[in-house]
């Protein structure tokens, strides 16, 4: 999976630097409105389709929405620490670490923005989610079940799923995807926000 | 930005209907991680095109690797910190430890 994301950027910078005339960049825009449209559909149809995700949180509680709030909170901090330690706008920084992990959403959204910016969110989300695969293992082990969910972001309802559910438990695996869930759906709410600050 | 959230939302919202009322055929449901392999992979391809096409970016890209990095174990670093606290004092308070290892 890496590596096919991997193969599919670098095909498109190459193609994008070697053969395409740079108005090109302005089609992008509606391609990626399409694709992103598209995505999300199926998002949701794949959201749909858990029948027992609503029930799941009454039975568990409210306790279990504490964990997407951390896991926005940290994100948010974790952004805004990056980037007083490499001294760029707060704003900015803190909304590249509300993406949560998922980089199309949060390099597409600010690809308006500018896109260099769109480049570090796009970067910095795919190396979070990467980090955060190989980390739940042992965050699991040592520290903690819930806390092995959180480093995954919004990327706890797909990619990092069966991860967690390989190295938790069942119940652990169900509030991933709530909390993966709740998580994906904030980034495009709380990412303008903190972009307008 | 407001009109596109609505969008988003709004279609997350058609699918997950579509989605709970299986109003999808079980064909394109048994194919639906391949398709969102391919939109995801073809987002992918553009965005790389977007950022062959801005030599700007093509220039700084090892500063952006290594900025996005940082950010990225901050990032991760900052959630573990929020989660532990939580859980410490609010979630599992009540002596709960089914959560820990």
């Amino acid at each position: 999976m890496s590596l096919k994301i991997l193969l599919s950027i670098f095909a498109g910078i190459g193609l994008g630097y070697f053969f395409l005339p740079s108005n090109f960049l302005q089609y992008t825009d509606i391609v990626i409105d399409i694709g992103l449209c598209l995505l999300l559909f199926f998002v949701g149809i794949d959201i749909g389709r858990q029948k027992d995700i609503f029930s799941n949180i009454k039975t568990m509680g409210f306790k279990i929405l504490l964990v997407p709030f951390g896991i926005i909170v940290g994100g948010i901090l974790g952004g805004i620490f990056g980037g007083i330690v490499l001294s760029m706008p707060l704003s900015e920084a803190g909304a590249i670490g509300s993406g949560l992990g998922w980089y199309t959403l949060s390099s597409m959204m600010v690809a308006g923005y500018s896109t260099e910016l769109s480049a570090l969110a796009f970067l910095s989300n795919v190396i979070r989610e990467v980090i955060a695969l190989i980390l739940v293992p042992f965050v699991a082990k040592h520290i903690g079940y819930i806390e092995s969910i959180s480093i995954c972001g919004a990327t706890a309802m797909d990619t990092a799923l069966p991860v967690i559910s390989k190295f938790t438990d069942s119940q652990t695996t169900i509030i991933a995807f709530i909390s993966g869930l709740i998580s994906t759906i904030s980034v495009p709410i709380i990412l303008p926000i903190i972009l307008r600050f | 930005m407001g009109i596109r959230l609505l969008i988003y939302l709004t279609i997350i919202a058609i699918g997950t209907i579509l989605g709970y009322e299986e109003k999808i055929s079980t064909n394109v449901g048994k194919k639906l991680n391949l398709i969102q392999n391919i939109c995801l992979f073809f987002l992918l391809f553009i965005m790389g095109i977007r950022i062959g096409l801005d030599e700007k970016v093509i220039k700084s890209l090892l500063s952006i690797g290594y900025r996005a990095g940082i950010i990225a174990i901050s990032t991760i670093f900052f959630t573990l910190l929020v989660i532990k606290i939580l859980t410490r004092f609010i979630i599992l308070k009540e002596g709960e430890n089914r959560f820990e290892p």
